[in-house]
């Protein structure tokens, strides 16, 4: 960055010479403060008893009541294990878009390497309620496939959808289709940027295909891997809401029960006045977010990467 | 001499044979992502004569286009339609306008700076939440409003940093050409930048088209009025809510009469929303890997 200001010329000049450029710059500006930052007076809520009909600056004060109130709630507790549960599952297939950015760099033909990448970019693209319908044609009791040839075969039709036990598997299933292409490129790119000698002085000792992988391309992706790996554990309290609330069902809602679920269905759902104390759970959620977003940045900072920020 | 060239060929044999290995798996992973879809598709156009409930098809015995015509006919289809072409057309160019221009603002060494690159970046790191957002849109009585479906998702942090290091990396020398030229700092921009710049804001397009046409949480959070949610609700309503209820989105008289089945209706209706994004993925799929990568390098 140029910090250095150019002598002779008054900051007042300066910006007149820009004039133009902040002009661009201005409706994004107002844009992102309309939908960013006017929400944030919105917080004050969940230090009070907010009342609809005395506005934010009217409503009586009650400090840390629904802090206290969420972080003696066993509901409370339910909610960080269901969202650990489910990041934690989600992150287990972390290594998978790795070993599939390495078996598309092995291959040699670009036709149909393009092809494939074509198709494996795609579920990216849907929707959640899409990527749900889909998971119903495959698993809902009368009209999925799955079920239709259990009944072929003679087997009773089960209700996989309905299932606590298989919940969890399901969502684990579909975040993987929709992302693993996707997660895929950032993976490709870092490859094609290793230096090609060094696998032609490796071949030239003797080394083969599978050594190649583990000795050379797989040390060259590392930091890739680990900002990526640090990003993911930023969001780890996060858990998308469209997928969870799709999924949801009255049977397998105790598992389902995350905090963004919790919020919508006990304010804007219901029409209920519960406004402080969900905006207190929301409050809850964001700033252990924004810690852990800092705190990985920091991570990544520290070890010598280019942090995200 | 001999020998070596026996090697050669076993070489080129092994190096065959570990290819079509590869193609295997990954014509398998592709088939994975797409044969849903084409299941789905296939479906879709079974005639109700040749449709036995709960029996597994993979090919329809008789095509017939009555899902479709019924899904066509029923107003809930059509008002989804409306609300999600009217986000969509004017939310992805005021999105691009929004990003490109305030990206190009933060790649110039203005006044400044380092304080909107802060708003900026602040935005992606904190969120107010769910309530204090709903209780911001009904301030600005947007509620019902389609706006509201629109500017929530009109500026991203992510896209805005992608578009800054894409002009940053363009070379200075045209700007540096044309300023001397007395061309004004709009028209480098339009004249200049811009067309220097189509892959990149091609693949912008795609994910803004996208994002908007995937519409669904800000239409359920936001839009009160049935009749204004958006083409992912109705596929919702129609796929996953059982039985009676669905029985507004489609044609009411057809379903009764058990002219289509539930089914293939449903199947239609995810074949119409995700059409689009089918049909514009190809042409600007060429691009995104282009423009993804200057984002991905970087990160």
């Amino acid at each position: 960055m140029k910090g250095k200001k150019e002598t002779g010329k008054t900051l007042r000049r300066q910006i007149w010479e820009y004039r133009w450029i902040y002009l661009l710059g201005i409706p994004g500006l107002v844009v992102m403060f309309l939908m960013y930052y006017m929400p944030l007076r919105g917080i004050l809520m969940a230090f009070q008893d907010y009342n609809p009909h005395l506005g934010i600056l009217g409503s009586p004060w009650t400090g840390l009541k629904h802090f206290r109130t969420l972080f003696s709630d066993p509901k409370f507790y339910n909610m960080l294990k269901n969202t650990l549960v489910i990041s934690g599952l989600n992150l287990l297939t972390f290594p998978v878009p790795i070993f599939l950015a390495m078996l598309l760099n092995e291959v040699r033909n670009l036709k149909f390497k393009k092809f494939i990448q074509t198709s494996i970019y795609l579920p990216h693209f849907m929707s959640w309620a899409i990527v749900v319908s889909l998971t119903f044609f495959l698993l809902s009791t009368e009209q999925g496939v799955v079920n239709k040839l259990i009944v072929m075969a003679g087997g009773e039709p089960f209700a996989f959808l309905f299932s606590t036990k298989w919940i969890y598997l399901i969502l684990v299933v579909q975040s993987l289709w929709k992302s693993v292409g996707w997660n895929s490129i950032v993976y490709l790119a870092a490859i094609s940027g290793i230096d090609q000698s060094l696998y032609e002085a490796a071949k030239m000792d003797g080394a083969n295909r599978f050594q190649c992988m583990m000795k050379i391309t797989l040390p060259s992706i590392m930091p890739t891997v680990i900002v990526m790996l640090i990003l993911r554990m930023g969001s780890i309290i996060s858990v998308d809401f469209e997928q969870t609330f799709l999924m949801n069902n009255p049977l397998v809602k105790s598992k389902l029960e995350v905090f963004e679920i919790f919020i919508y269905n006990n304010s804007i759902a219901t029409g209920s006045t519960q406004y402080s104390y969900t905006t207190a759970v929301g409050l809850f959620k964001s700033v252990v977010n924004t810690a852990l977003v800092c705190l990985t940045n920091w991570i990544t900072s520290r070890r010598g990467y280019e942090g995200v920020m | 001499m001999n020998r070596k060239g026996k090697d050669k060929m076993g070489m080129r044999l092994r190096e065959n044979i570990y290819q079509a290995v590869l193609w295997f798996i990954l014509l398998i992973l592709a088939a994975t992502m797409l044969v849903p879809f084409l299941y789905v598709l296939m479906l879709s156009f079974t005639d109700a004569s040749a449709y036995v409930a709960g029996a597994f098809n993979l090919w329809p015995k008789k095509f017939s286009l009555a899902a479709y015509g019924l899904i066509l006919k029923g107003s809930g289809f059509l008002n989804a339609l409306k609300s999600t072409l009217i986000i969509t057309v004017i939310g992805t160019p005021l999105s691009l306008f929004l990003n490109a221009g305030l990206a190009y603002c933060l790649s110039k060494p203005i006044p400044g700076k380092s304080f909107l690159n802060k708003y900026v970046m602040f935005t992606m790191l904190f969120s107010a939440g769910m309530v204090p957002n709903f209780m911001n849109i009904k301030a600005l009585h947007l509620l019902d409003n389609y706006l509201a479906c629109i500017l929530p998702a009109a500026c991203g942090a992510w896209s805005i940093m992608v578009m800054r290091s894409f002009f940053q990396s363009l070379p200075a020398e045209l700007e540096e050409a044309a300023m001397i030229d007395g061309c004004g700092q709009l028209r480098i921009f339009g004249v200049i930048v811009l067309p220097l710049s189509k892959a990149m804001l091609a693949s912008m397009t795609l994910f803004s088209f996208v994002s908007y046409w995937n519409t669904y949480f800000n239409s359920i959070m936001y839009m009160t009025t049935t009749a204004k949610s958006t083409l992912q609700v109705y596929v919702q309503k129609v796929v996953l809510s059982s039985g009676m209820s669905s029985s507004d989105m489609v044609d009411m008289q057809s379903v009764v009469q058990n002219v289509v089945p539930q089914e293939v209706t449903r199947m239609a209706a995810v074949v119409v929303v995700i059409l689009p994004i089918l049909v514009i993925y190809p042409f600007l799929q060429k691009y995104f890997q282009a423009g993804m990568m200057v984002g991905a390098v970087k990160g």
